[in-house]
């Protein structure tokens, strides 16, 4: 009997050893609802290069690039939703003998320009001109890139189709990219 | 998104309190005749037993090498955020994972034979899931942070999505016998009858983002991955259907793949025992050497191809005629078709996740049950050394597991001390990648036939169970007879 005790008592201690002993401090699993993610992403939107031969067939004072394209990026339902801020880069070199004018235009659905950025290039820069539009708070609106569907670009040549650089494979390049940050949660 | 998120986070922390696969508490803990299930060659002394069905083998165990529950969930008033950047984000390497295994014993009986008591035959049928998921370290960090700022030029490895897990119903019929007195051998016979699997653990490729070559910003991906399911999608349209015999119709699709109406599998377990002096013992075995065929209920998904991108690009003269104004969706659909992902229904093998456990016992301090009585000697009247004889036993154990990622070890130093014939307590230190302090306690209590024992690890993590990496229990009841009884 005293021995049967015994095991009793060990098997309660056991008992209490995964019951009582085991404790926890206090866990609050609603935390989750206050995780933020809020991730920037990189990409490249647009890359346009022409050589001077193309400018100067296009003419003196004349247009050699005019395109308008689809770019529905901004405004598919799951980016706009969660975009919070970005900045677009765009980067300009001119190595050709022309002054030129790239000028981007941000259309609506329906065709209506919602913002425009123009880039007067001097001919023959050795340095890259560099320009980053910033969109959000203390910048430009979202809305303009919320409600972005479409890309209007063009390249005008402000001189004379006939100069050729002595640049060595003279040409201009306009370089766009975007960093935004989007709150996925 | 935020729901995927908290199903992730959900599953990640259920599975860091759940259970691991190291049973160093029970292994060659031979008074207990579960020790059989991992070393089908432990020494066995009992006529014979049976477990009482379902109670007789539990066990829970959960390992997180990282972050703990404790660390994210606790209330100090720190932003969640913060802790997830902080705590698991900076910490936290691909290698980490979060493991989970538990195991419930249907039914377990054994019995020495009759013609031949060098035999000791066991039989039955045990539930078992297992899951572990590594920390997918790149990807959440693609996901924090993105693929812009600071992680410009970095290569996010997509490898690092590793996940594998199972429920498995396991039928099995074992043999012990006693080759001499020094050496006891065991083999056992497994048939898996699976519930379901899943595994996505031979992923490879890489995301980055760079300045680009022509445009500023230009991203390369390349990718070979897969997600292999077998038996889940079963599951997943009685759920969907919701038809509102839902929960009739899962009992029903689970207890037909219990019984062996699923995808089926064959394995073996090996082990020994080797006296090497009266009072030294070597024990080892191997455990789970099997496969499953999954050919029925597969739904494989896949995701290969490469490419890079940098945006839409015109370059003139070449472009000059090119009046397309989809040039974006042309974007999106040339990098749909350089990214292929699709479904199959192919057959896969999944491989258990193999263990080894290896002992060395030194036994000690003369006292217990005298030579001359030893359990086994009865019904194997040419003798042999009385392990009973010594009341203290000191020891060694190695285990590995077979993961994903490689070889996962576990080093265990153990005493073990028998009060009377009817109490023993086993006591182990344990270092493995989730602990360098677990401590771990067990007992066997002998009351008549009736066995009672309970193992628990980690003891001194049980003052802030949230605050543990490891944590794991198993107890059970058993009806043991004894040759003397």
């Amino acid at each position: 009997m005293k021995k049967l005790r015994y095991l009793l008592a060990l098997v309660t201690l056991f008992a209490f050893q995964f019951t009582l002993v085991s404790c926890t401090e206090e866990q609050n699993f609603d935390q989750i609802e206050d995780l933020s993610l809020t991730p920037t992403l990189s990409t490249g939107i647009f890359y346009l290069e022409s050589d001077e031969a193309s400018i100067n067939q296009a003419g003196p004072f004349n247009s050699f690039y005019f395109q308008e394209v689809n770019f529905d990026a901004f405004n598919e339902e799951y980016v706009s939703e969660r975009l919070l801020e970005g900045t677009i880069l765009y980067e300009l070199e001119n190595t050709t003998s022309k002054q030129l004018r790239v000028t981007i235009d941000f259309l609506s659905e329906d065709g209506q320009v919602l913002d425009t950025e123009v880039f007067n290039v001097p001919a023959n820069t050795t340095d890259i001109i560099t320009r980053d539009v910033y969109y959000g708070p203390g910048g430009k609106s979202l809305d303009i890139l919320i409600n972005t569907s479409g890309l209007r670009i063009s390249g005008n040549n402000l001189s004379d189709s006939t100069s050729v650089s002595s640049n060595e494979n003279p040409k201009v390049i306009l370089r766009s990219g975007a960093e935004f940050e989007f709150e996925l949660l | 998104m935020r729901m995927v998120c908290k199903i992730v986070l959900a599953v990640v922390f259920c599975c860091a309190t759940t259970f691991a696969q190291n049973k160093q508490l029970l292994y060659d803990f031979y008074e207990i005749p579960q020790s059989l299930m991992i070393n089908p060659g432990v020494k066995t002394s009992h006529k014979w037993h049976v477990g009482v069905p379902v109670i007789s083998g539990i066990s829970v165990q959960g390992a997180s090498s990282g972050v703990t529950v404790n660390d994210l969930f606790a209330n100090d008033g720190v932003d969640f955020t913060t802790k997830v950047q902080e705590r698991l984000l900076d910490v936290m390497g691909n290698r980490d994972d979060f493991g989970s295994t538990s195991q419930i014993e249907g039914f377990t009986i054994g019995f020495r034979g009759k013609n031949r008591p060098d035999d000791y035959y066991s039989f039955g049928m045990y539930g078992e899931m297992d899951v572990i998921s590594y920390w997918p370290k790149d990807l959440a960090i693609l996901a924090f942070e993105g693929n812009g700022g600071n992680n410009i030029g970095r290569s996010f490895d997509l490898g690092d999505l590793n996940v594998r897990g199972e429920m498995v119903n396991v039928f099995h019929f074992g043999i012990n016998r006693k080759v001499n007195p020094d050496l006891t051998m065991g083999i056992r016979g497994k048939l898996y009858s699976s519930i379901f699997q899943f595994q996505s653990i031979k992923n490879s490729g890489s995301f980055v983002t760079t300045q680009g070559t022509n445009n500023i910003f230009e991203s390369a991906i390349n990718a070979d991955m897969q997600l292999q399911t077998a038996g889940v999608k079963g599951f997943y349209d009685i759920v969907d259907e919701d038809s509102g015999t839902t929960r009739k119709d899962v009992e029903r699709l689970f207890s037909k793949r219990v019984l062996l109406g699923g995808n089926l599998g064959l394995g073996l377990d090996f082990g020994f025992s080797h006296q090497l002096n009266q009072q030294t013992t070597i024990t080892g075995s191997i455990l789970d050497l099997g496969f499953i065929y999954n050919a029925k209920d597969v739904w494989n998904y896949t995701f290969s191809g490469s490419t890079v991108t940098d945006g839409i690009s015109v370059i003139l003269p070449d472009d000059i005629n090119n009046l397309d104004n989809d040039l974006w969706q042309d974007l999106i659909d040339e990098i749909d078709e350089a990214l292929p992902h699709g479904e199959n229904q192919e057959a896969y093998i999944s491989w258990r996740p193999l263990k080894l456990y290896g002992s060395i016992r030194y036994d000690f301090g003369e006292g217990g049950n005298p030579l001359s009585d030893n359990c086994g000697c009865a019904v194997n009247p040419g003798g042999g050394i009385n392990r009973d004889y010594y009341r203290n036993s000191l020891g060694g154990q190695l285990f590995m597991i077979k993961r994903p990622k490689g070889i996962q070890p576990a080093l265990t130093g153990f005493y073990q001390r028998k009060l009377g014939r009817a109490i023993t307590l086993k006591a182990t230190y344990t270092m493995d990648k989730y602990s360098y302090t677990n401590v771990g306690l067990g007992t066997s209590l002998q009351m008549g036939p009736v066995n009672f024992y309970v193992l628990a690890d980690n003891l001194l993590s049980y003052s802030n169970i949230a605050d543990s990496h490891y944590a794991s229990l198993q107890f059970g009841f058993n009806i043991i007879s004894w040759n003397d009884n």
